[in-house]
């Protein structure tokens, strides 16, 4: 199955935030990927990935389980999983990369869901939207901007990469020149700039959202304050959007931004979009059709821009 | 005559005065080392202290959080201060520090490790437990809502996606595996020991 990416057809594994907070990144993805030529089928059945900072925090024994059903339903369908988020990588990537490797950690995970009838058994691989738009394997940058309609000419959109797509980079596999430059990586940017759009550069680009490990419920706050400074940094560099990869990312940047000035006192009013909303919208989805009413943070004024 | 074997040392009172000159201390627990670097699958004995992961650390300047003091910790053996320290749940999991070690450590895997330990002494914030609640009763840690379906169906979605929402006899599967580590029910009583 390691080139089962070549017909193009993958389980779409969806998570908790996409497809119950911000379902216009679940409908983007499957209608813009689909113009590209790849098929997104629904992995039934599928659970929380397990969030890796609540589950790996508590027992990484549960949270290897708990990752591993969810690939065996995807192994079940004999498809590849391709997924939206960050965090949702972290748990099935990482899990399914950890599994194939040890022994040890296989045999434990097979003990438990042997009493579910379920058999983990490492045929599958795992995607991240972002990396087969990427990737000339899958799509490729060329392709998605031959499938723009209505250029996003004129908006200046700066990305957050988020952290567990592909940090730690000495883990990861994909593209390691190109995606695995962890300090200033700039292939997103290359996405952005083929929608038409003028990717920007910040100050501290790289930086975590704050939301992550757990720390969003432990110490909101804290996470606030964090997520507070990259917000300055995005000001300073006066973007019309930012644009992530990530749904538990953009829960932080969008409704954060509410929760940071009840909390904080600051005012920021930035658009926070998912690159596949972003996608949507240039392959000539409207602002409805991908539920951008929806977000926190109205997209009003970058939406002008560019319709 | 028989010569008495006896171990290697300075004379009693010299042992004492050097003792406190010593990396030695009462607290010291050498298998707190052994189980972090179990569990971690990481190598935290190879740091050498220099600071990289503090100063890549984006919880640091907004807090006592100090990654490289939980590597010493982990060095030293020094359970009790490293599991009670709330400290310990201020990693994000962003990874940067892993990115720049020199020493090919991953600290952040140290921080789960840890967690993971702390967990087996009820030391947890209830957050975390909260999410194993929810994902109990409905599979999703972050579960639907009616305003949410009422969105997806505008947008030409099923009202609840294809996951153990739409499909709950899944959610039996779930509830096995989590019962088999008894975690729903340390969950339940540590909440209620909490908020009664």
């Amino acid at each position: 199955m390691s080139e089962a990416g070549a017909n193009h057809k993958f389980a779409f594994y969806l998570g908790c935030i996409a497809p119950n907070r911000y379902p216009g990144v679940e409908s983007a993805s499957i209608k813009a990927m689909k113009k590209l030529g790849v098929e997104l089928v629904p992995l039934k059945g599928a659970s929380c990935c397990p969030a890796p900072g609540a589950f790996g925090s508590i027992d990484l024994k549960v949270f290897y389980a708990m990752a591993a059903r969810n690939l065996v339903l995807a192994e079940q369908m004999k498809m590849d999983i391709a997924l939206v988020c960050n965090g949702c990588y972290k748990s099935i990537w990482e899990v399914n990369h950890k599994l194939k490797h040890n022994k040890d950690l296989r045999d434990d995970v097979n003990e438990v869901l042997k009493e579910i009838d379920m058999e983990y058994k490492g045929t599958i691989n795992v995607y991240h939207t972002a990396e087969l738009l990427y990737n000339d394997k899958f799509i490729g940058v060329e392709k998605v901007r031959d499938s723009v309609t209505n250029p996003l000419t004129g908006a200046r959109i700066a990305v957050h990469y988020g952290c567990h797509l592909v940090k730690p980079h000495k883990d990861r596999e994909f593209e390691k020149e190109v995606m695995l430059n962890t300090e200033c990586p700039t292939w997103m940017e290359e996405l952005v700039a083929a929608l038409g759009a003028t990717p920007v550069e910040y100050r501290n680009k790289m930086q975590c959202c704050g939301a992550g490990g757990g720390v969003r419920g432990y110490d909101i706050v804290h996470a606030l304050d964090i997520t507070n400074e990259k917000l300055y940094n995005l000001e300073e560099v006066k973007v019309d959007a930012l644009t992530d990869i990530c749904p538990f990312c953009q829960l932080q940047f969008d409704r954060g931004q509410i929760e940071i000035q009840e909390k904080l006192g600051a005012r920021h009013s930035i658009p926070v979009l998912h690159f596949a909303e972003l996608l949507g919208l240039a392959q000539g989805m409207s602002p409805q059709e991908l539920g951008l009413d929806l977000h926190g943070i109205s997209c009003e004024p970058f939406l002008q821009k560019v319709l | 005559m028989i010569i008495m074997a006896r171990t290697k040392g300075y004379p009693e009172a010299l042992e004492k005065k050097l003792r406190d000159q010593r990396y030695y201390r009462e607290d010291s627990n050498p298998d707190f080392t052994k189980n972090v670097k179990a569990i971690s699958r990481t190598i935290p004995h190879m740091c050498y202290q220099c600071g990289t992961c503090t100063g890549s650390c984006p919880s640091a300047p907004r807090s006592s959080y100090r990654i490289r003091h939980f590597m010493r910790r982990a060095v030293l053996g020094l359970e009790n201060e490293a599991l009670t320290d709330p400290d310990l749940w201020l990693c994000t999991t962003c990874y940067s520090c892993s990115d720049r070690c020199p020493r090919d450590i991953i600290p952040t895997d140290v921080i789960m490790a840890m967690r993971n330990l702390a967990f087996k002494r009820d030391i947890v914030p209830v957050n975390f437990l909260k999410t194993v609640q929810a994902i109990y009763s409905s599979g999703h840690g972050v579960p639907n809502n009616d305003v949410n379906r009422a969105a997806r169906e505008k947008l030409g979605l099923t009202r609840d996606p294809p996951t153990t929402h739409m499909y709950p006899e899944y959610i039996k599967g779930i509830q096995k595996i989590l019962d088999h580590y008894k975690l729903k029910a340390n969950a339940d009583r540590i909440v209620k020991e909490r908020e009664g």
